[in-house]
């Protein structure tokens, strides 16, 4: 079997974009990927659409390409609000307008910080029209104050803004401004070598090594139609569970530590540092860079060493499910987490909310079930699902994902197939195709979207991140809820900003 | 109903005694350039992502160069290499008060000393982290305070304010959108006041150098006291790099015997 796939790609105008994609988004299992921008030249620009037909497990594009001259086009955001921040990225990369977003500004290229003029992804001579300057929504009325908080925060975590507008101690706007750590990767990736092109790529979030590097390796091996050999693809599934494991019980312990629940704070890390000392026995490092290669993996698991992770994955285990009742029943902890932050499961449909805060909102949506990558679908876990979407839920989520994912490690550690761990890759991609990885990283939906030119080059590389979706979840989660209930709810989350800010 | 406290008791004490240990065999660590004489094939040079390694020719021959303040620790250079000049290296003291320390060459280096650190921190420091692009320092940083490492029993605290933080330890590489907040946050501190760059982007902006995004590492206007190499560094390396700062001797290697040479007596 191959991974080639013939991308069904549907040519459009921007005038029927919103509509066509509309109704393709009736379909039954059809869902909005991402939407972003591509030069056909050094005048003209295209949008693109990518949808993802879950039933199929194919990605599906729509392209409408601008008139030259042009950079106006009619917003997809009335009709697919998903889209909102995507469209407002095409402002800031493109210098293009979105003509009737209800909330037209910049993104991540803030007007105090970058030359207005700057438009990193256009073409030389294309049509662009400058940001719009940012305004924060004012929230009016008696009692109504703010409060900034950001970018750089209490404690040892990313930068970004958070705005709360509030009525007393109640939140009843957040607003998400991010961007800060914005470093330029997707224009990067368009001028290194291709073959050096999986360390970018892996580092668009760099606790998602695993995630990026796999969506990368992917979409570089469906473009050149390759599969690679079954032990490399079983070495992948472990990378990728051992980095949800590890990251999932982190949050375990983080959750606890926000409640003031020491014991669960004092007994998760070292469960963490465990999952990451599999980590490191797997990939030479805690963090697993470096390790997942087009073609393959970059090392192979010795006997020894296989019979050391199974053991590592079986203690790990046990303690797993000794410790998890200890937070999960605790009234305590339950009586902080149930109802705060609650997110809808229409406000979550509607915005794409993806991966664990997704599941933790009624959505049934979990790309191991769907698209290829790793050991899945073959290996698919039955998704773990909730519908009360609260801190309660999302934590939950994340505390049967620890289960699954250890059953996953064992299984594959038990039944690891003999084969070469990669293969010789061709000097050059194809010219003029389009490669798509799409990953079930421990954040969700992850994909890696490339698209070659003359001779193979890479002439646009996009990433959408599982944050890209999630931030706005969390900004609609925290409404009405109290401000002291916010480091609670965001670490529920568990966002990425640098994978949102690239 | 399940008692936390008694599970806490039976996991026991979870901290390392030893010090700085050295990575266990599964694991690989940064390169470094040894004596053995080099082919001059240019190989690694070849290999490297982020031209971190160079090769040169002097009367002797080939030179070979290594910058660790560039280095991701892929490992393709040591695979690369097929004479051994350039290996892998285990150790975990791997921060250096230099940016010139971290330079790796199978000939004599020139060296900038540094001054010798003031030991007014010797017993404790507060420390305020920004963060700029690179979460996986940030995890390193964050694991590093955990039980297992316990950055604490040096007297090192992380603290939520810059006003009263004694030093100043950056992740990421610092492009444009960070630049005036980093500056900031500097400014807000009292003197004396030292930095830290963690992580291969903060040091030199690892794989953003030289971008439309200016994200360079830590500018050239903040003045560095110690350079903790790695893409993510180990926590360990990160602990290297705080112990030093605050005047220890544990530079270029200390004795693993706990709180020997680290914890110094002298004030
Ligand atoms: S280990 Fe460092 S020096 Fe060697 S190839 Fe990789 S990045 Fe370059
Ligand atoms: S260090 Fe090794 S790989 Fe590099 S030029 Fe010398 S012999 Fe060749």
């Amino acid at each position: 079997m191959t991974t080639t796939r013939v991308h069904h790609q549907i040519e459009t105008t921007p005038f029927e974009l919103s509509a066509r994609t509309k109704a393709l988004l009736t379909q039954p299992g059809m869902r909005y990927g991402h939407l972003t921008a591509r030069s056909l030249d050094e005048a003209r620009v295209a949008i693109d659409i990518l949808l993802l037909d879950t039933a199929q497990g194919q990605p599906l594009l729509l392209t409408a390409p601008l008139e030259a001259g042009t950079c106006e086009y009619p917003a997809l955001t009335p009709a697919i609000p998903a889209a909102h921040w995507a469209e407002r990225m095409l402002g800031d990369f493109f210098g293009l307008h979105a003509v009737g977003h209800p909330r037209w500004k910049s993104l991540l290229l803030h007007d105090d910080r970058w030359p207005m003029a700057l438009c990193p992804l256009a073409g030389a001579e294309q049509a662009t029209l400058p940001r719009t300057p940012y305004r924060f929504l004012k929230v009016e009325g008696e009692g109504i104050h703010e409060i900034p908080v950001g970018p750089i925060h209490a404690g040892i975590i990313e930068p970004g803004h958070f705005r709360f507008s509030c009525l007393g101690e109640i939140v009843t706007n957040l607003e998400i401004r991010l961007g800060y750590q914005h470093r330029g990767i997707e224009k990067r990736l368009t001028e290194v070598p291709w073959h050096q092109s999986r360390f970018l790529a892996e580092s668009a979030s760099s606790d998602t090594a695993a995630g990026n590097a796999l969506a990368h390796a992917t979409a570089i091996e469906q473009l050149l139609g390759i599969t690679p050999p079954s032990r490399a693809i079983a070495l992948r599934t472990l990378a990728l569970e051992i980095e949800r494991l590890a990251n999932h019980l982190g949050d375990m312990g983080a959750l606890c530590g926000d409640i003031g629940y020491s014991p669960g704070a004092a007994l998760f890390p070292p469960l963490r540092g465990a999952a990451l000392a599999l980590a490191q026995f797997l990939t030479g490092n805690r963090r697993q860079r470096w390790f997942i290669q087009p073609g393959g993996v970059v090392r192979d698991l010795d006997a020894a060493r296989r019979r050391a992770l199974l053991h590592g994955v079986t203690d790990l285990a046990k303690q797993a499910h000794e410790h998890l009742p200890l937070v999960l029943e605790h009234s305590g902890v339950l009586e902080r987490m149930e109802g705060a932050g609650r997110l809808s499961p229409a406000l979550a449909r509607d915005f794409g909310i993806v991966g664990p805060a997704g599941r933790a909102s009624g959505t049934r949506y979990d790309i191991r079930r769907h698209f290829v990558h790793a050991a899945y679908p073959a290996l698919a876990p039955v998704p773990a699902h909730r519908e009360t979407g609260d801190v309660l839920a999302r934590a939950q989520i994340k505390a049967e994902e620890i289960g699954t994912s250890l059953d996953i490690l064992t299984h594959v550690l038990e039944t690891l197939p003999d084969s070469p761990i990669d293969i010789l890759l061709p000097d050059r991609l194809p010219a003029h195709a389009v490669g798509i990885g799409i990953v079930e990283a421990w954040r969700g939906e992850l994909i890696h979207w490339i698209t070659t030119g003359e001779a193979g080059a890479i002439t646009r590389y996009a990433i959408k991140d599982p944050s890209f979706n999630n931030w706005t979840g969390l900004a609609i989660a925290i409404r009405g809820n109290l401000v002291a209930d916010f480091p609670l709810c965001n670490k529920s989350f568990n966002l990425s900003y640098s994978g949102n800010d690239m | 109903m399940r008692n936390p406290f008694l599970a806490i008791a039976r996991t026991g004490i979870q901290t390392q005694r030893e010090l700085f240990p050295d990575l266990p065999a599964e694991a690989t660590g940064l390169p470094t350039v040894t004596a053995a004489p080099c082919s001059g094939c240019g190989e690694c040079a070849a290999a490297c992502p982020t031209q971190a390694v160079s090769i040169s020719t002097d009367t002797q021959g080939p030179v070979v160069t290594l910058d660790r303040g560039r280095c991701l620790g892929c490992q393709l250079c040591v695979r690369a290499c097929a004479t051994g000049t350039i290996t892998e290296d285990r150790s975990t003291r791997t921060a250096t008060r230099t940016r010139s320390a971290l330079m790796h060459s199978n000939r004599p280096q020139l060296i900038q000393s540094a001054p010798a650190p003031s030991r007014r921190f010797m017993r404790s420091l507060h420390i305020r982290e920004v963060s700029t692009g690179d979460n996986a320092s940030d995890l390193e940083v964050l694991a590093s305070t955990n039980a297992i490492f316990d950055l604490a029993r040096f007297g090192v605290h992380i603290v939520a304010s810059p006003r009263y933080a004694d030093a100043l330890l950056v992740t990421g590489p610092v492009g444009r959108g960070m630049h005036d907040a980093l500056f900031r946050c500097y400014d807000a501190m009292a003197e004396p006041r030292l930095v830290i760059a963690v992580g291969v982007s903060a040091i030199s902006g690892g794989l953003f150098r030289d971008g439309y995004a200016e994200a360079n590492g830590v500018p050239n206007d903040i003045p560095v006291a110690a350079y903790v190499p790695g893409d993510p560094p180990h926590p360990w390396s990160i602990i290297h790099g705080i112990l030093l700062v605050m005047g220890h001797k544990c530079e270029p290697a200390c004795n693993n015997d706990p709180l020997a040479g680290v914890i110094g007596v002298q004030n």
